[in-house]
């Protein structure tokens, strides 16, 4: 807790006054600290022509097998007595696999050249528990479980001092993905409303938004002293043991409340400058998308959004349960790129889905599946390597493991191939190994 | 090994914190009757309280339903257009129900003369998180809840095979429909993961064998109680956690919970939950040891942990991120006020992601640091305009604009906080005091120097100490990171 701080000044230092004149801003560059915190971040660290991420979570484990069928392999016929997918509904892409009959928005990204579908992709050992699955996904971390996530430590490496929007989750939560020693990021879940209302009719001086924003300042937070000390223990009143030991909580509330306040006030900008008008299908996915196409397009200095739908954890009754799940994700997905290149953002765009497991692939007695291991992982974009890429795994039962299918894509591999070839920087200091990056990126 | 909170060290911070934890905080006066009492008895006050007075009653839907067989025949014989009617009747008694039970529980929560037991309710209702969004039944989501207060400090296993038989809990995790030519693993994977044991504690062979042993376990459509069907039960023999025999659904709950690591892994549980994030390894190795001395009671050992000097360590008092529901129930009680219409708490709890019997997960909410991001901070914020203005500050203030206000019917919370309940007239006299008295009811202790300067400054530019000021006042003390601190 005490490094993330240290980071702070540190950007306050470089990006406000420089050297340790930032430790003594007089009361009035405070009220300007905003603006002034957003310029900074913006000349310096975030260039709005840069390469944008977006990841999709599938939550809840999807089932791969019936997402990309491989329609013509008896094992999955015979596997699947109820819940195989009939051959002739199967969206053929080769004369081996063919999407989900619900997934007609892929095919036709699959057919333009913007869809590459990553097949077997999966990690050694892998955990048949939703979250610890969930958490080796966000971290890259297979083998120890970390606290850091992978999008997080691209943040700390190549986005030191950003703007905290240089990474936004839609909704109210946080992802483990974006964690980190030096956190960056917000979460965001409806523009409108994303700033503190002040429910008075005072102006910005001397009305209650003034003064929210002193009880919440970084200035007041960091106190007027001018050496390094935790933000909590700070005008704390001497001798009162409710004050001199609160550490973490406080100091990370703070934090939020800081990164809060200035992200507000830009997203309220964007929302002024972009309207909320673009047509998109009625979904929860879709609401997300559209949300991140305004926000691109109102010129946010943001690197990585970070979207997700859930209830993919189909134990009985799967098929019209994924049906309408992979039905809702593929058509925002398509509306989404048709709305960014309506914007002229398209090319910078590039989207990559994840979900936490694939499942057995014999079906359960429920109509449903369990929890399994390998699966599929979509890429799309016009940059986009298209087509089926990696290996298919094995679906005879001599090869699988467990009634689970092998990997044969590590997903770290994918990670390395996007930071690699989409987002421009080096992977190894990432994700802690150099992995085998697979090819993302058509043209590199 | 645990030492008690020495006698000196009980007033109003310790007493506060008592009260913030075992239940959902209260005014001052509230905490300045504990302080009367002594720890003990403040500690016995709060958790004898099958002794205190009877709760509010049940919603009166709470109870079988004698014509649900006559209701599903009917269902079944409609044609396909009134059956559809049927349905959506169905569905939205369902919802109105829901929606009942969660503002019924909140109001036991804000003025029910037992709070650790709702706490403790709710600390259940986290740990075997189930969701309405699968159940689907109001009835069934408050006899699960009902089995969780009943049993809310009891014992272990007899709380874990009530749980386990629980009808909401058997559609939850689809165990109801596990056979033995099939198993469904989903019941017994998390029984082990997350609600016995934890990850690493056992296999997958224990997951997979276990799945056998609880075949069979399923419910009666007619009367939605538990049933056990034989005929879908695997008699077999099943290997489970380093043991073989034909052992049932019984047998494995009563293995697993028997393991040393259940004590430790529920123990360290309700620790985080009452006390601190990371418990330290000691302070889990004693409470277990106290649980299982104790032959797996939860109120002797919730005794110990209240009563002992680490739960008052000066880094576990407000060090603590107030859930939602502790946010608004809390807030509700310092504020002195009604609880706002069900429109709005449900609102309120779903914006800030907790939303009653609707957890994201099995895994339940992350709790933690983890209620905290940049879009739930500043909801927060507004939401305490609503509680403390009655308003929706999200909405022009009146006579800014020529416009009339449009109603805002559903998030009207009844008006504004009453100040002179909150504040003597001496404390409403001069600033200091004001700003004192805010601190002493909101903070419980002290905010930053510069934190006080700046209400001192507002109430300065505002002029009198009237009503309007006070609550903005207020309002701004709750819109700080410290008040989302218990």
């Amino acid at each position: 807790m005490e490094q993330m701080f240290k980071t702070r000044r540190e950007f306050l230092r470089s990006g406000l006054v420089g050297g340790a004149l930032a430790w003594t801003i007089p009361a009035f560059v405070s009220e300007t600290l905003n603006s002034l915190h957003a310029e900074a971040a913006n000349a310096s660290v975030v260039d709005k022509t840069k390469p944008i991420l977006v990841v999709l979570q599938m939550a809840g484990g999807n089932d791969g097998l019936n997402t990309l069928v491989p329609y013509t392999n008896d094992y999955y016929m015979k596997a699947r007595p109820s819940l195989a997918i009939d051959p002739k509904n199967v969206l053929k892409l080769t004369g081996e696999f063919g999407l989900h009959p619900s997934m007609t928005a892929f095919k036709d990204l699959y057919d333009a050249g913007m869809l590459g579908i990553v097949q077997g992709v999966g990690y050694p050992n892998p955990n048949r528990s939703h979250f610890h699955s969930t958490d080796i996904w966000q971290t890259a971390s297979p083998e120890a479980p970390k606290t850091q996530g992978w999008i997080g430590r691209y943040f700390d490496n190549a986005c030191a001092g950003a703007d905290p929007t240089v990474g936004i989750s839609i909704g109210r939560q946080m992802p483990l993905a974006f964690a980190s020693g030096h956190p960056l990021g917000i979460s965001l879940e409806n523009p409108e409303s994303y700033r503190f209302a002040s429910g008075d009719d005072g102006d910005r001086e001397m009305g209650s938004e003034a003064f929210y924003r002193k009880l919440n300042s970084p200035q007041m937070i960091e106190g007027d002293g001018t050496e390094l000390n935790s933000g909590g223990s700070i005008g704390a009143v001497a001798g009162s043991p409710l004050q001199s030991h609160r550490g973490s909580s406080l100091d990370f509330l703070e934090r939020v409340a800081l990164d809060a306040q200035v992200s507000s006030d830009k997203i309220l900008a964007v929302t002024k400058k972009v309207k909320d008008n673009a047509s998109y299908p009625q979904s929860q996915i879709a609401n997300s998308l559209k949300l991140v196409a305004r926000l691109i397009a109102g010129g946010l200095p943001t690197r990585v959004f970070y979207v997700s739908q859930g209830g993919y954890d189909t134990h009985a009754n799967q098929f019209p349960a994924q049906q309408r799940l992979l039905g809702e994700m593929s058509s925002a997905v398509k509306a989404f790129f048709e709305d960014l290149k309506g914007l002229g953002q398209d090319q910078r765009v590039m989207l990559m889905t994840f979900s936490e497991f694939g499942r057995r692939v014999a079906q359960n007695a429920n109509n449903g599946t369990d929890h399994g291991a390998a699966a599929p992982l979509f890429l799309v974009g016009n940059s986009a390597q298209k087509g089926l890429l990696g290996a298919s795994p094995s679906l005879a039962p001599g090869d699988l493991v467990n009634g689970d299918l092998k990997y044969t894509t590590d997903f770290r591999g994918i990670y390395a191939g996007v930071l690699e070839q989409w987002m421009k920087v080096e992977s190894a200091p990432i994700l802690g190994a150099k992995f085998p990056a697979l090819k993302c990126v058509a043209k590199v | 090994m645990l030492r008690a909170l020495p006698s000196n060290q009980w007033n109003y911070t310790t007493a506060a914190h008592l009260l913030n934890r075992a239940g959902f905080g209260g005014p001052p006066a509230e905490i300045q009757k504990l302080v009367d009492m002594g720890l003990e008895k403040a500690v016995d006050h709060l958790l004898d309280f099958e002794s205190d007075a009877k709760p509010n009653a049940d919603p009166e839907w709470a109870k079988p339903d004698p014509e649900r067989f006559k209701r599903l025949r009917d269902m079944r014989d409609a044609d396909p257009e009134k059956r559809k009617e049927l349905q959506r009747m169905q569905q939205r008694e369902q919802r109105e129900r829901v929606q009942d039970l969660r503002q019924w529980w909140l109001e036991r929560m804000v003025s029910g003369k037992r709070p650790l037991q709702e706490k403790l309710t709710l600390f259940w209702h986290g740990h075997f998180a189930t969701s309405v969004q699968k159940v689907k039944d109001g009835y069934l989501m408050w006899k699960q809840n009902d089995i969780f207060r009943r049993n809310a400090a009891g014992n272990w296993q007899v709380m874990l095979e009530q749980v386990s038989k629980d009808p909401a809990m058997l559609i939850w995790l689809d165990q109801a429909q596990s056979r033995r030519e099939h198993p469904n693993e989903n019941f017994a994977r998390e029984v082990m993961e997350l609600f016995v044991l934890g990850e690493g504690n056992y296999t997958e062979r224990d997951v997979t064998e276990a799945a056998r042993a609880l075949t069979g376990w399923s419910i009666e459509r007619g009367t939605q109680e538990f049933v056990f069907r034989a005929a879908a039960h695997d008699r077999g023999n099943k290997f489970i956690l380093g043991k073989l025999g034909a052992f049932t659904g019984e047998d494995v709950l009563k293995l697993i919970s028997s393991q040393p690591q259940a004590a430790r892994f529920i123990t360290a549980k309700l620790w985080r939950f009452f006390a601190e994030d990371n418990p330290p390894k000691e302070m889990v190795d004693t409470l277990a040891a106290v649980f299982t001395a104790e032959k797996q009671e939860f109120k002797p050992l919730l005794k110990t942990m209240f009563m002992c000097d680490a739960f008052y360590a000066p880094g576990v008092i407000r060090n603590q991120v107030k859930s939602p529901v502790q946010w608004l129930v809390s807030s509700v009680r310092l504020l002195e006020r009604d609880l706002p219409p069900p429109m709005v708490t449900s609102n309120a709890l779903r914006t800030l992601g907790q939303e009653l019997f609707a957890p994201p997960n099995v895994k339940g909410w992350d709790g933690g640091l983890a209620w905290i991001t940049t879009n739930n901070l500043l909801s927060r914020y507004n939401m305490s305009a609503f509680l403390v203005l009655g308003e929706n500050p999200m909405l022009p203030p009146p006579g800014k604009d020529k416009k009339p206000r449009p109603r805002q019917r559903p998030f009207r919370p009844g008006g504004p906080t009453d100040v002179t309940k909150l504040f003597k007239e001496e404390e409403r006299a001069t600033k200091p005091r004001l700003v004192e008295a805010l601190e002493r009811r909101f903070i419980q202790g002290h905010l930053k120097d510069k934190q006080r300067a700046a209400l001192i400054d507002y109430l300065d530019n505002q002029g009198a100490l009237n009503q309007e000021t006070i609550l903005h006042a207020i309002r701004l003390v709750m819109s700080t990171p410290e008040f989302q601190l218990t």
